[in-house]
């Protein structure tokens, strides 16, 4: 694995073959915990088209109450918008699950194609990220780290430092070390996205905006 | 009395630290959605990493909702309470 860097207007990192179908994986894992189908090779629904077309920004059908996921992971990544007030996450809940939902499927599938398809005229091995999609590709970077730190049982600064430093965990929990390593491995290449990211000329402060998105 | 008019439908969007999210991301988070200045954004990350919490906007319930739901799509865990809570 290479980390991203800066190569013709994009930002490119090296994933080998290997690696390409364990985070393409981990993304096809995500999703489906999302309520996603299963991502497979084929024609691709509209990769971005909302849950209602034509439909006002804001409007939903929804409206009885959305329960909070069962899975801490899928909570993690749809989370409660209170702590103490069960009126204001129950409202927040319905009005914006669904739309969280989708757009965070939609990144996953895009990630997913990017890694399973590669990039015409690139090397089979770049994962090619445009800077318009590297917001996108970041975020969904996020997501997949989450869902590794809940299944990891990351709860503090301390355990995540800990996680780094390696050979705490019991050597023969062979899937707690896998998951360990994917972890480290998207860590390390968030962080490189986003310092390529940040050194662009308008990287950060670019100013999306409260675009709600 | 006034004040208490004006501060009647004052929320706050608060993000919560958590063991996952990138120092430089949450950073690139503050700048990119709030506008904030890099010094600014610097500066609200290190109060969620140091403090465990950080007030990022203010304003009304449906801004907060706004907010709240971009911090969610960044995979930040934020929460919106009225301010002054």
């Amino acid at each position: 694995m290479r980390a991203f860097r800066r190569q013709k207007g994009q930002y490119v990192a090296r994933l080998d073959a290997g690696e390409r179908a364990v985070v393409a994986s981990v993304v096809a894992d995500v999703a489906e915990l999302l309520g996603a189908g299963r991502f497979e090779d084929g024609p691709q629904p509209g990769t971005s088209s909302p849950a209602h077309p034509g439909a006002p920004e804001g409007w939903s059908l929804r409206t009885a109450p959305v329960p909070p996921p069962q899975d801490p992971a899928v909570r993690r990544l749809l989370p409660d918008a209170s702590r103490d007030d069960p009126e204001v996450a129950g409202e927040f809940r319905r009005l914006t699950e669904d739309d969280l939902r989708a757009r965070k499927v939609a990144r996953l599938r895009s990630l997913w194609t990017s890694l399973v398809h590669g990039e015409p005229g690139w090397p089979e091995h770049a994962l090619v990220v445009s800077p318009q999609a590297a917001d996108d590709v970041a975020a969904t970077l996020t997501d997949l780290r989450l869902v590794l730190g809940e299944r990891l049982d990351l709860r503090t600064d301390a355990d995540s430092e800990a996680l780094y430093d390696g050979p705490e965990t019991e050597p023969e929990d062979d899937v707690r070390a896998y998951l360990a390593s994917v972890y480290g491995a998207l860590s390390w290449l968030q962080e490189s996205l986003l310092a390529v990211m940040l050194a662009a000329p308008d990287g950060g402060g670019g100013g999306r905006g409260r675009s709600g998105g | 009395m006034d004040e208490a008019t004006s501060t009647a439908d004052a929320w706050v969007t608060i993000v919560w630290n958590d063991p996952v999210n990138l120092m430089s991301y949450v950073t690139y988070v503050f700048q990119t959605h709030f506008g904030y200045p890099r010094e600014k954004a610097d500066r609200l990350m290190r109060q969620v990493h140091e403090e465990g919490r950080a007030v990022v906007s203010t304003g009304n319930r449906e801004a907060m909702e706004v907010d709240v739901q971009a911090m969610h799509s960044y995979g930040l865990w934020a929460t919106m309470q009225r301010g002054g809570q």
